[in-house]
């Protein structure tokens, strides 16, 4: 009994103590989560019943991938070419994006977002506070 | 001693800027007030002491308050601490009271407000006496309370959710650990920068704020229908002071738990907010209708949440130990200014021990004034189409991210990571603030388990042998577990007889 409550500590492997009690406890959870979960099913009578769906029904494909596409792009430009022209390129074309069209009036509106929005955050952040910006 | 002697026209003015300041970055989600105190530090070395104090303390005040408004009108909470805020605040806001649930918030708050600073004031060197006997062993059960609420919070499945919230744990022990310097769990390539893992503000903003614009674009970008609800509706069912008629335990409970464990060295803000959410739930009489827009749960997140202001400058000012990330900023100022702060502070400093209860006293008066007679004009962001508003989050959380540790890229890309993870967990049914809880305390639980193992020698029967506080905390775990898991059979029930009535 001793024994099963003494964890042996060593100086060189205390990092590895406690990730490996999460670790054991988080499989014997998921174990005893799937074991629940059969014994339910065989109860419904629907052990091989599978109904997984991923994204809601007519899900917006072409926002959440342009979101999705953008997003990463401008984190990749980002140091490139400096937050100033990064952010007013990246705003400009997701507030697009999001409008949905690309009417005179989406177009104005977005410009102006992305304008003022860069604008201020670089002023007032970076200038102003002397925030580190990309 | 006479308020005026003590605080200038100058310092008054200071501490009603930094409250103005403060909300304002605590209301833009990626800002808070540990950042908004380090970005005026440069201004407080030109300022006499108290007005750099005063100016200081306004922000603190006015940063931990204005988290409140994006937690109740856009499910984003603008600090950790307001965490809780969002899960009574945003039903409110969908049911059309936002205004009402932004008023029970801000007088929850000068409530908790005021009395932590009462308990600073008169119990400062009584309690942190307390405080500091405490061995990793009380510090390790505490952190277990803090974690029991994950139980209370799960919704649906109470193993989904604790299992949510260990893999919480599980990734926040990326990275180095201190003890011994030994790096563990990062995938190969990217010691350098997960060095300290996962930076904490990336992954809470990326979760909620990120992870919500994902779902969003997935379903369209349509109008939310609180977006069509008109504050002037709510005169059917406007604020009243007479909410907190029925809640003035659940207040007193609340603001009594946040300060005590803002007291708590090392513990800090997250886990006030949500001990007192978890207990609000424990002791309501209807506990399944928090989570579904109650003003109960708001005030129990809310008081204790400026709770802790209060009780994080008590270890800080008599024993000069931080609370939290915040404090340990003002400790940086404090030293700036030549001042050590430790055992000796409050009988050497007299002036200035003054001048921080007279800044608290004020900053929490302007905060309340500020909020509550200009929150129907903050509350307008709830208007500005989202195709606007989301814009200009994205490129704020990304800015606050990069600037949080004074200019990482890393950051960043842990920003969009866990944006993506929170969309997939939504999907694949792991839930998102228990994971965060679980990832906010994870590295404190493994610090204070390994402490307090070595003091035993590895013996693990130290955790119920060590004494009469441990056993107390041993007691409030398994109680808040239990109350948890009749909650979640009782509303189980009632839910499986709405769906099949047969069984």
């Amino acid at each position: 009994m001793k024994d099963l409550l003494t964890v042996k500590l060593k100086f060189s492997e205390y990092h590895t103590i406690f990730p490996k009690i999460m670790l054991t406890i988080l499989i014997f959870l998921a174990v005893l989560m799937l074991l629940l979960n059969i014994v339910k099913r065989i109860r419904e009578g629907t052990l091989t019943a599978f109904r997984f769906q991923f994204f809601v029904d007519n899900y917006d494909k072409l926002k959440f991938y342009g979101t999705f596409v953008l997003l990463i792009a401008y984190a990749f430009v980002l140091e490139l070419i400096g937050f100033l022209p990064a952010s007013i390129l990246f705003m400009f074309l997701i507030s697009l994006l999001f409008i949905g069209n690309v009417k005179k009036k989406s177009i104005v509106v977005s410009l102006a977002n992305s304008l003022a929005t860069s604008l201020v955050i670089w002023y007032l952040f970076g200038q102003l506070f002397d925030i580190t910006l990309p | 001693m006479d308020i005026f002697e003590i605080l200038s026209p100058l310092s008054i003015l200071l501490c009603f800027l930094g409250v103005f300041m403060g909300i304002i970055f605590g209301t833009i989600p990626g800002m808070t007030a540990t950042m908004a105190i380090a970005l005026f530090l440069p201004i407080t070395y030109t300022l006499d002491m108290v007005d750099a104090i005063a100016l200081l303390i306004g922000l603190y005040v006015g940063g931990i308050s204005g988290g409140l408004v994006p937690a109740i009108l856009l499910n984003i909470p603008g600090t950790p601490s307001s965490l809780c805020t969002t899960f009574d605040g945003y039903p409110m806001t969908q049911k059309g009271e936002g205004e009402k649930a932004l008023k029970v918030g801000i007088t929850a708050s000068i409530i908790g407000g005021f009395f932590s600073l009462t308990v600073l004031y008169f119990f400062a060197p009584v309690l942190a006496s307390v405080a500091i006997k405490f061995s990793s062993v009380e510090k390790f059960l505490i952190i277990v309370f803090a974690l029991t609420v994950i139980a209370s919070i799960s919704k649906g499945s109470l193993l989904g959710g604790i299992f949510s919230g260990l893999i919480g744990v599980y990734l926040s022990l990326i990275g180095m650990f201190a003890d011994n310097n030994q790096l563990r769990l990062i995938p190969p390539g990217f010691e350098e920068e997960l060095t300290y893992g996962f930076s904490l503000l990336p992954v809470l903003i990326g979760l909620f704020a990120i992870a919500q614009i994902f779902q969003e674009s997935e379903e369209g970008m349509k109008a939310s229908p609180h977006q069509t609800f008109d504050f002037k509706k709510e005169k059917k069912n406007p604020f009243t002071f007479k909410i907190f008629n029925g809640q003035i335990i659940n207040t007193i409970r609340s603001s009594m738990i946040g300060t005590f464990i803002g007291m708590l060295p090392g513990v800090g803000g997250s886990a006030a907010s949500i001990s007192s959410y978890s207990q609000a739930k424990n002791f309501s009489k209807h506990p399944e209708k928090l989570g579904t827009g109650e003003p109960e749960g708001l005030i129990a997140s809310e008081s204790a949440n400026n709770g802790l202001i209060g009780g994080a400058l008590i270890p800080l000012l008599s024993l000069g130990i931080p609370g939290d990330s915040t404090t340990a900023v003002l400790v940086g100022a404090l030293l700036l200014q030549g001042i050590q702060v430790g055992p000796l502070f409050i009988p050497t400093n007299p002036d200035l021990w003054d001048g921080i209860i007279y800044a608290l006293i004020i900053a929490n008066i302007v905060m309340f004034f500020l909020m509550f007679f200009s929150i129907k004009y903050m509350a307008k962001i709830i208007y500005i189409p989202k195709y606007i508003i989301y814009p200009i989050i994205i490129v704020m959380c990304v800015v606050g991210s990069y600037a949080i540790n004074n200019g990482v890229m890393f950051d960043v890309w842990t920003l969009l990571l866990f944006g993506l993870a929170g969309y997939v967990f939504m999907k694949i049914g792991i839930q998102v603030a228990p994971f965060l809880i679980g990832f906010i305390l994870g590295q404190q639980l493994e610090k204070y388990f390994i402490d307090s193992l070595k003091g035993s020698g590895g013996d693990l029967t130290i955790f119920f042998t060590k004494g009469p506080i441990a056993w107390m905390l041993w007691v409030l775990i398994a109680v808040s577990l239990v109350y948890a898991i009749m909650d979640n059979r009782k509303s189980k029930r009632s839910g499986d007889q709405s769906i099949t009535p047969s069984t």
